[in-house]
């Protein structure tokens, strides 16, 4: 049986690094992925919660905040048309319901595809915790090894 | 892959299916049909206008009608509106649609005959259109002096170093002798991940330290691979956007110094219609001869993938698909159509 040192791969321990911090920026890509899809799903509810409201608003007022916890009563000269970009930067004329109706489905799609981006951040973060580990074992038998045929230290011997 | 924009034009296809087939009833004869009109033989030729004999003829002997434009708009201004809720680009969607009228308004049918296979027939027709031939990337290689020299070029953060081991991967595993320059000299860590994906692949990668030219880089990967007969260089560059003028220079050094025999533009499928504007504008300043989109496993819309070579005239070559090095499929525009259109 070899000694713990010739079972340490220094070059394996290097390698498994360089996997580590691979698999650590492209997890941090996918994160800022999600974050964004997340941002753009709360953008589109706050819009339907707006839609609603301004449906619901008997007279069309509504308050418009500008910022700063300041706030506007507007009239909305026409509730039921919504200029909403569909998508490919094409901006139709819906009604208020239909536009409600687009967004859900939006949402609908963005769900799915954050569904996505977080299987593949935790099949990457699996894969980053098996590395970790193998590392972790790795610096635990260098260190055994250097204990192990380290010199004896003084007053040791009788 | 393109879940979204399946069902959509899975919708569409029953949506046009319908049309035609309320197009396709028996109607009375009238002087001024709207759903139907009779029309002579030799399908695809439109006829002059039909007397009151040949609609008896064509109905009642031949069993041929002819579908007009007005009952198709409904489901036409549908197919468009779902086009664009796809992020396909407005250009590309008027495109399809003027293929789908074309092909549809005025079309024979025999009486029985089946309508889905005339509308999926007639959908794939128009897409195939649009997405054009694609890039055979092996077909290339071989058929090119050696070394062949592929310049990747995109914005930041859309795989392209992941792309270049994968295309890396991909060419060793179809019998080609490959080397890699690591042209990135500019981002921290850049150097390091290609060099773990080159070693994993078990591919040369020729590298400088950070912040080298990476003129310099690339030029010593060309002579590298003359000097030992290596078939493909691929050259990886700094991720950079078109507005940064500095940075596009430098590009335009690498391409000066490099001669690449291909420059391909790296960006993701997910960026839909952005990824379309941006291709066109790095087309516009350094060239591209071909397109490779990424993370298309995770694009539902597929509105990129559809507009990207008829926008720019630049074929599609490949499509990333996943993590792992052989997550990434040559682009076959028979395949995608047949993914988007067929019944499974």
């Amino acid at each position: 049986m070899g000694n713990n040192a010739e079972m340490v791969d220094q070059r394996e321990l290097l390698t498994l690094e360089h996997y580590l911090k691979q698999y650590g920026q492209q997890a941090e890509i996918f994160a800022g992925q999600l974050e964004l899809m997340e941002n753009g799903r709360m953008e589109a509810l706050a819009a339907i919660e707006a839609l609603q409201g301004i449906s619901d608003a008997d007279d069309g007022t509504v308050l418009l905040q500008i910022g700063g916890g300041a706030s506007l009563r507007v009239k909305v000269l026409e509730p039921d048309k919504v200029l909403l970009n569909i998508g490919a930067e094409v901006i139709v004329e819906r009604t208020n319901k239909d536009a409600v109706e687009f967004l859900k489905d939006r949402i609908t799609e963005m769900e799915a595809s954050e569904k996505k981006v977080v299987e593949t951040l935790d099949r990457l973060r699996s894969q980053m915790n098996e590395i970790t580990k193998r590392l972790e074992q790795g610096y635990q038998q260098a260190v055994q090894a250097e204990q192990q045929y380290s010199p004896p230290a003084h007053g040791e011997e009788d | 892959m393109f879940s979204g924009l399946r069902e959509r034009l899975q919708a569409a296809r029953a949506k046009l299916g319908i049309s035609i087939e309320a197009t396709m009833t028996p109607q009375p004869l009238q002087e001024t049909p709207s759903a139907v009109q009779s029309v002579v033989q030799n399908p695809g030729v439109f006829s002059e206008k039909p007397t009151f004999a040949n609609k008896i003829k064509t109905l009642i002997i031949d069993r041929e009608l002819i579908v007009s434009e007005k009952e198709l708009s409904d489901a036409l201004s549908e197919l468009e509106i779902t086009l664009l809720e796809s992020d396909v680009a407005l250009q590309v969607t008027d495109a399809i649609i003027a293929h789908v009228r074309t092909d549809l308004v005025g079309r024979h049918r025999k009486i029985g005959e089946s309508v889905d296979g005339l509308v999926v027939g007639t959908l794939k027709g128009a897409l195939l259109d649009v997405l054009g031939k694609g890039f055979d990337l092996t077909e290339y290689v071989r058929n090119h002096q050696r070394p062949v020299k592929i310049l990747f070029t995109g914005v930041n953060g859309t795989g392209k170093t992941t792309t270049v081991a994968k295309i890396g991967f991909f060419l060793k595993k179809q019998g080609f002798t490959v080397v890699i320059g690591a042209g990135d000299t500019h981002r921290a860590g850049a150097i390091e991940q290609i060099e773990v994906h080159a070693e994993r692949i078990g591919i040369k990668i020729i590298q400088h330290q950070q912040g080298a030219d990476p003129s310099a880089v690339l030029f010593d990967t060309v002579q590298y691979a003359s000097s030992h007969k290596i078939d493909v260089v691929l050259a990886d560059t700094a991720g950079r956007f078109h507005t940064k003028a500095n940075l596009m220079n430098q590009l335009e050094k690498i391409r000066r110094v490099m001669k690449p025999d291909l420059i391909v533009y790296v960006d993701e499928a997910v960026a839909g219609n952005d990824a379309v504007v941006r291709a066109a504008e790095f087309d516009k300043t350094v060239g591209a001869d071909a397109v490779i989109l990424t993370k298309a496993d995770m694009d539902s819309r597929g509105g990129a993938a559809i507009s990207i070579a008829h926008t720019i005239g630049k074929p599609l070559m490949f499509l990333g698909t996943g993590q792992a090095y052989d997550d990434i499929m040559p682009f076959s525009p028979n395949q995608m159509v047949e993914d988007l259109l067929g019944d499974t």
